[in-house]
């Protein structure tokens, strides 16, 4: 039955939960703008990062530099799609 | 580059070329889909405070549902996590156990989200009322259409399982699902914490 | 009748009903044709339910060179429409609904159907490979591109076209100002075909990166094949843009949702800011596999190897990246402010220089070369100068505060056709020809195709330079007719008659297919350029398998090494060949999603859920099937190779 629980799996899940509970606490403090998206930005960012090198297993395969570069690609095109979007839609819009 | 074939110490799913042909097809798919969410997502900020006469998010957000929700799908990714650990040990039984619990909490995740869609409707915030409520239902529907679509897949999945057993296809096809629920379960983070806790903030 | 009123053409006219009439005859005599001659067997067997690459490739360029037809039409239309002041050809909603069907037409279903051709049918070859790396989905691809494309194309007959130009802005594309089912048309036709592209995207990287023959490292790779590996990463990151956009726009139009209307909170300038998203990529799409074939034919016909290797590809990677981060340039009238015109502004600049470098690379590859003026190589050396002219002025309406001038204007106009047909056309027509007896087993006649290469080299220039004078003069693009007074009649009719040039090229094009066809010689070796990459060095035509032995590679020039420096490409025995199946369920399902689209588009609900459950039954067929593909024996594949005609042993 141990074996198929791994302790590594166990406490990436811990992890997962601490970091949704980190998450929380912009819902139950009071705090500013800024502090409360930098808490949002990192718990968010880690649990993907957690998901990807955990539990998909992103860097087992031969092709993991293929596979690290096609998400990488993606998130920092998305990123700049959102910020730009932002920037021209919102912030700098006159 | 073929110098991996039928090398017997790599996991079934990885143990014929097309088989790492399809994973790495599938992450590519997934960075395909990065850039889907992320269109949302960039829609979602410009229209958020766009909300005409309809309510704004902190009016009709409601955390326990949303909460209960992220356990879920947490919990879901962690069991087929598991799952694919245990398809690796060559153990059948317990590998469509953690599927079938995955399955499981993905649909009792739906119910969820089906409750909150019908709350938001009685709230006066349907798909008709405002940019924003247009963009929230529109985003929060395609993650749930995908998890909809996740279901069926992992039921035909584990159908396939059980009628042929653990074969380098059948593997092969679990580990990407499996790599397409994750990718669920990181689509679900940010829509928690940009979508749900950045408008209750 | 009710329920058949809402197929009615809302602005009819004779040009309208006299294709309906053309199509239906065409219909009656291409199903008489087929069962008279029984090719219905052969039409289902060889080609509708191929996987083999080389087929689709040409299904491509069939389906292509019949929409530069009908784009083609409307371009003639507009340009005899404006070619006299206060001209009464068109109307303005005929004139509204041509310049619509004609952008759309031209990029997705001529350029992206002609790039994704050629990519299909060379990159397996010149990377040595037996096919793509899905080889099904490939065809679900095509079809969904094919399907996608006759939707659209259905619109001029059944319900009415477009009408708010190729780029769709709202409001004006909403259902308020636009209530005839056009847009619609253009809503699910391009999810249909994206659906498609995003598909043959995820196919080619995943066929280029794992699938190369030994030896041929990436940088060993030919330049088209890195074109076509750029490209692909483009296409699969910058289509799900358009898939939302188009979703939502869809939405907005059939559902009542808010997105890009006027009202509750709607914001019509975030169909501009996703659709640009989407957009400028795309022209990254369609002008990088044209520079792989500029790199394949330029160095071919120099007899030399490409100057600058790493910085072609360090520039397309540039290119890659670039492309996502200038789209505002397509909007700075729309009232962001300096700032954020400022950014976009260096941006777009910015990628002139990757470009450059590639312009100088090609320079340097002629310096001193042997140039062989074949019409490929007429094509590469026309499209230097006019691209750059095109280019050029790209910088000047990148210049946000001097685009208030340019904007929406006949400037525009010239400008981006004078980077799309040297870049985009003249690139096919030059890979065309380049490849064709690698498709067909003949050449293409040079002579007719030098005529057909002045003609439409010229025809481009007196087309679409007029219309930088007239664009600075003030005439704006989209207007169907304009005063005497202004002035801009004389332009105009010029432009008419370079249109007019242009048109007698692609009919000698034509001809000139024709021609060969019936006179040309089969008699032309595998290799007839004296070409450097690996796609030559297999049979003409190509077998089933591509290469009998899969070839060793040792440089970017394998066949040119193998030939002039005795490298040795095949060294293995021959073995037994391992071949996907056909199938039929990749067009089974493209039916299904025309007959999902058709019937979204005129809100059809209980055929929208059929179709649904048959494409849901088509994957499911699909996962269930087990289909471990076939196996050609090593005395089939002796037979065949000495069948091939030409066919010479190594």
């Amino acid at each position: 039955m141990k074996e198929l629980f791994p302790a590594k799996h166990v406490m990436g899940f811990i992890f997962s939960l601490v970091l949704t509970g980190v998450a929380l606490s912009v819902y139950f403090f009071d705090m500013s703008f800024f502090m409360g998206m930098t808490i949002l930005l990192v718990t968010a960012f880690a649990q993907a990062a957690l998901q990807l090198v955990l539990f998909m297993h992103a860097g087992e395969s031969e092709d993991k530099n293929t596979i690290y570069t096609s998400v990488y690609y993606g998130i920092i095109i998305a990123v700049i799609t959102v910020l730009g979007t932002m920037l021209a839609m919102i912030w700098g819009y006159v | 580059m073929l110098k991996m074939n039928n090398n017997n110490t790599q996991p079934l799913e990885y143990s014929t070329e097309q088989g790492r042909m399809n994973i790495l097809g599938f992450w590519i798919f997934i960075g395909a889909e990065i850039m889907l969410f992320g269109t949302l997502f960039a829609s979602y900020f410009t229209l958020e405070t766009r909300t005409g006469s309809g309510p704004a998010g902190a009016e009709i957000f409601e955390l326990p549902p949303v909460l209960a929700e992220t356990l879920l799908l947490l919990t879901s990714s962690f069991i087929i996590g598991l799952g694919i650990h245990a398809m690796r040990l060559g153990r059948k039984k317990a590998m469509m156990t953690f599927f079938i619990i995955t399955l499981i909490l993905g649909a009792a995740f739906l119910g969820f989200e089906i409750y909150e869609f019908i709350h938001y409707v009685h709230e006066g915030a349907s798909l008709q009322t405002s940019a924003f409520t247009s963009i929230l239902l529109t985003t929060l529907g395609t993650h749930g259409l995908h998890v909809t679509f996740g279901l069926a897949w992992g039921i035909v999945i584990l159908i396939q399982v059980i009628k042929r057993g653990l074969t380098p296809q059948t593997a092969n096809k679990s580990f990407i699902f499996s790599l397409y629920w994750h990718f669920l379960d990181v689509v679900w983070i940010f829509i928690f914490s940009f979508i749900y806790l950045k408008g209750m903030m | 009748m009710d329920f058949f009123e809402r197929f009615l053409i809302p602005h009819p006219s004779p040009i309208i009903y006299a294709s309906m009439a053309a199509i239906v005859l065409t219909t009656i005599a291409i199903i008489v044709g087929l069962t008279y001659f029984k090719k219905w067997g052969y039409l289902w067997r060889e080609w509708l339910t191929t996987v083999d690459h080389k087929k689709i490739g040409i299904m491509y360029l069939i389906s292509a060179l019949l929409m530069l037809f009908r784009g083609g039409v409307d371009a003639i239309m507009m340009r005899a429409q404006t070619s006299m002041p206060e001209n009464t050809l068109l109307d303005a909603q005929h004139y509204n609904e041509i310049f619509s069907t004609h952008g759309v037409v031209m990029i997705f279903f001529m350029a992206m159907g002609f790039i994704i051709a050629l990519m299909n049918f060379v990159i397996p070859l010149q990377i040595g490979a037996r096919d793509v790396a899905y080889p099904r989905l490939n065809a679900v691809s095509f079809w969904l591109y094919f399907m996608g494309a006759m939707l659209f194309n259905l619109s001029f007959v059944i319900g009415g076209s477009p009408s708010s130009g190729w780029t769709s802005y709202f409001p004006l594309a909403g259902s308020e100002l636009s209530p005839s089912v056009g847009t619609n048309y253009y809503m699910l036709a391009l999810q249909i075909s994206g659906l498609g592209t995003l598909m043959t995207g995820i196919n080619f990287i995943v066929t280029i990166l794992k699938m190369r023959a030994p030896g041929m490292t990436l940088m060993k790779m030919p330049m088209f094949t890195w074109s076509g590996l750029i490209t692909n990463i483009i296409i699969v990151f910058a289509f799900p843009v358009l898939t939302v956009a188009l979703a939502m726009g869809t939405m907005d139009r059939l559902f009542g949702t808010n997105f890009f209307t006027t009202t509750d909170g709607g914001m019509d300038m975030l169909w501009a800011n996703l659709f640009w998203v989407w957009g400028h990529p795309e022209v990254y799409i369609l002008i990088l596999p044209a520079f792989g074939i500029y790199s394949e034919v330029i160095s071919t016909f120099a007899k030399r190897n490409l100057y600058g290797y790493n910085s072609m590809v360090a520039s397309m990677v540039v290119i890659s990246l670039l492309s996502f981060v200038v789209w505002v340039h397509h909007f700075f009238t729309m009232g962001q402010g300096a700032m954020v015109n400022s950014i976009f502004s260096i941006t777009t600049m910015a990628i002139a220089i990757p470009t450059g470098i590639k312009i100088f690379n090609w320079l340097l590859t002629l310096w001193k070369g042997k140039i062989v003026f074949t019409v490929p190589m007429l094509y590469s050396l026309a499209f230097i100068p006019i691209f750059t002219i095109g280019g050029v002025t790209g910088v000047m309406l990148g210049m946000s505060a001097a685009d208030y001038q340019y904007h929406n204007t006949m400037f525009l106009v010239a400008h981006f056709h004078l980077v799309i047909i040297p870049g985009v056309v003249f690139a096919m027509l030059a890979g065309l020809t380049y490849w064709w007896p690698k498709m067909f087993g003949f050449m293409l006649n040079e002579r007719i195709g030098k005529w057909a290469f002045s003609f439409i080299s010229i025809g481009t220039c007196v087309a679409f330079f007029p219309m930088f004078i007239s664009g600075l003069d003030g005439q704006a693009r989209r207007m169907y007719t304009y005063s005497e007074s202004t002035g801009f009649g004389i332009w105009n009719m010029i432009s008419f008659i370079g249109a007019i040039g242009l048109a007698i090229g692609f009919i000698l094009i034509v001809y000139n297919i024709y021609y060969s066809t019936r006179y040309a010689s089969r008699d032309v070796g595998d290799d007839p350029w004296d070409a450097r990459s690996l796609e030559w060095a297999t049979h003409n035509p190509v077998p089933e398998y591509n290469f009998a032995i899969t070839p060793h590679v040792n440089s970017s020039q394998a066949l040119w090494d193998s030939k002039k420096n005795g490298h040795t490409l095949f060294r293995d025995g021959l073995k037994e060949i391992h071949m996907p199946n056909n199938s039929g369920v990749p067009f089974v399902m493209s039916v299904f999603f025309f007959i999902f689209g058709f019937s979204f588009i005129f809100s059809m609900w209980i055929t929208v859920i059929a179709s649904l459950i048959g494409i849901f039954a088509c994957m499911l067929h699909r996962s269930f099937e087990n289909d471990h593909g076939h196996h050609i024996s090593v005395e089939e594949i002796k037979r065949t190779e000495s069948e091939v005609r030409g066919a010479k042993n190594e």
